[in-house]
């Protein structure tokens, strides 16, 4: 195979200077910049002519109301539009909700069967996608993976040394709130904080609430570390959704090369609009 | 980790820092981790399975454990092999988590718990064979890393047609990724299998050095062959700590 030496920003650490990947350059990017280090086997850069948009943030942060709204003006705009999300997998999404249902699981497996869902998705459904000239919208992406388990005493240099083969995001937003908002949001969708996402396998506190706010504090440490490492774009989720998807439209648009930035929910999604 | 660089993703030989920061890892445990590998067919797990046998009959404190049988991802690794849903990637990240179970739930509790613990195949399996399917060495260097080290691997070496001919007359079909199938090599199961086995036969005698196996000769007689095998353990590992304590 042959291998293209990589241009841009690495995922690795050890490599501190980090460079700006190709933003607004569309699909004019030197392929060699499209991954963090060697692709993985089987991929050539080159023939991915979509676009790569990436919205991170935790439970409670709107991504996935962003995500509703994004593909329907994305598709009102012309563009098809292919999601993923974690644990979607044909492979092993269902094995990994068995495990989490469990508890018996440890955090090197769970890590690396996160790992094993992403590649799923990352070569069955991201890069067909993309070969085919998609906007491939991500509902987190690496960087929640690399977080949680990085917040559970696994390497960072590990972590990044794992998802080096990943594909590089055209764009990577943030979705940033504080703790205490996420639980509001969270309680009042769900009625109930759930077992992983108030990080109750790591022992925290007994109480639910102390142990919610510690765990997405030290997600939220590790977010800030990851965002000035690989150029996240910042947007304050506690602001209103309209507010936030305008932002995000703004910044996408540029990016797609889309002259108008109007929209206005449908009315299948106007209950999200707040 | 050290810092990657493309030379060294290029390079068809396993990188060299790797081993050595393998074998720095501080050994925190009481017990000690013996391995075998080499091809299908090379005589690894009879001989391991005499060495265990030998073991069991003195009484030792020991553990056996063999590549990919942790029962929580058995399901997935089932459901992509049948529906030969796995890359190299997805092939390689589910034996990763399912070695990271067995290494998280028996092989460190039962190093720290003073066993001897025998492995019949290890992490160099998975780096001769992922390899071989086009993953890149360094890659599988780093997913491996949290794995203790082993005290003594035994490399068990065979000719190629000698292991081939050994594998193909005692079996009905050789599996679809078994035979590396999934790399288009050859239409013909056994000759896929053939250059499957060649490359990664290849992989491991790169690692001799590297990772300094203790290499066997597979053709050597079965029994004389085990002579030597526990002569090299005992010389290497203290078997007396694992002895059955006298009254």
């Amino acid at each position: 195979m042959r291998r293209l030496r990589p241009a841009g920003s690495r995922l690795s650490p050890s490599n501190g200077n980090s460079v700006k990947a190709g933003k607004g350059a569309g699909n004019n990017q030197a392929p060699s910049i499209r991954f963090y280090g060697v692709p993985l086997p089987g991929v050539r850069p080159e023939e991915l002519s979509g676009n790569l948009i990436v919205v991170e943030g935790t439970d409670g942060s709107g991504r996935s109301t962003q995500i509703s709204l994004l593909t329907e003006w994305l598709e009102g705009e012309g563009f098809a539009v292919q999601t993923m999300g974690l644990r979607r997998s044909f492979l092993v999404g269902e094995d990994i909700d068995a495990l989490l249902a469990e508890n018996a699981v440890t955090r090197m497996t769970l890590a690396l069967m996160y790992g094993t869902d992403f590649f799923d998705q990352l070569e069955r459904r991201i890069l067909p996608a993309l070969r085919s000239g998609l906007i491939v919208l991500a509902d987190r992406y690496i960087f929640t993976l690399i977080a949680r388990a990085a917040v559970r005493g696994i390497g960072r240099d590990y972590l990044h040394g794992v998802y080096e083969i990943a594909l590089r995001p055209d764009l990577t937003f943030w979705l940033n709130v504080k703790p205490e908002v996420a639980f509001d949001r969270e309680f009042k969708k769900s009625q109930t904080i759930s077992y992983w996402e108030s990080g109750r396998d790591m022992s925290l506190s007994n109480d639910l609430f102390k142990s919610f706010i510690r765990y997405q504090s030290m997600i939220k440490r590790e977010f800030e570390y990851l965002s000035k490492r690989h150029d996240f774009i910042e947007l304050d989720g506690e602001s209103s959704v309209s507010r936030v998807n305008h932002l995000l439209r703004k910044r996408i648009a540029s990016h797609l090369g889309i002259r108008g930035t109007h929209y206005k929910p449908s009315h299948a999604l106007a209950h999200l609009w707040r | 980790m050290a810092t990657i660089t493309p030379e060294i993703a290029e390079a068809p030989a396993v990188p060299q820092q790797a081993p050595e920061k393998l074998t720095a890892a501080k050994r925190a445990y009481p017990g000690a981790l013996v391995v075998v590998e080499g091809i299908d067919g090379s005589g690894k797990s009879t001989q391991l399975y005499l060495l265990k046998r030998w073991l069991e009959i003195g009484g030792y404190r020991i553990h056996f454990t063999e590549w990919n049988s942790s029962p929580l991802v058995k399901s997935a690794t089932r459901r992509g092999k049948q529906r030969r849903l796995l890359t190299p990637t997805t092939f390689s990240m589910l034996h990763a988590a399912d070695f990271a179970d067995r290494c998280e739930r028996q092989i460190l509790p039962l190093l720290h718990g003073g066993y001897l613990v025998l492995a019949d195949r290890y992490i160099y399996t998975a780096f001769a064979r992922d390899a071989a399917r086009g993953c890149s060495p360094h890659w599988l260097r780093n997913l491996y890393s949290f794995a203790p080290v082993p005290d003594i691997t035994f490399y068990f070496r065979a000719p190629l047609d000698v292991a081939v001919t050994r594998i193909v007359a005692g079996r009905p079909k050789l599996k679809y990724y078994e035979a590396g199938m999934d790399l288009g090599l050859s239409l013909d199961r056994a000759e896929s299998f053939r250059i499957f086995q060649e490359k990664i036969l290849n992989n491991y005698d790169q690692m001799v050095e590297t990772d300094r196996f203790v290499l066997m000769d597979g053709t050597v007689r079965v029994n004389k062959l085990q002579k030597l095998m526990r002569q090299l353990l005992g010389d290497k590992i203290d078997l007396a700590h694992f002895a059955p304590k006298k009254k």
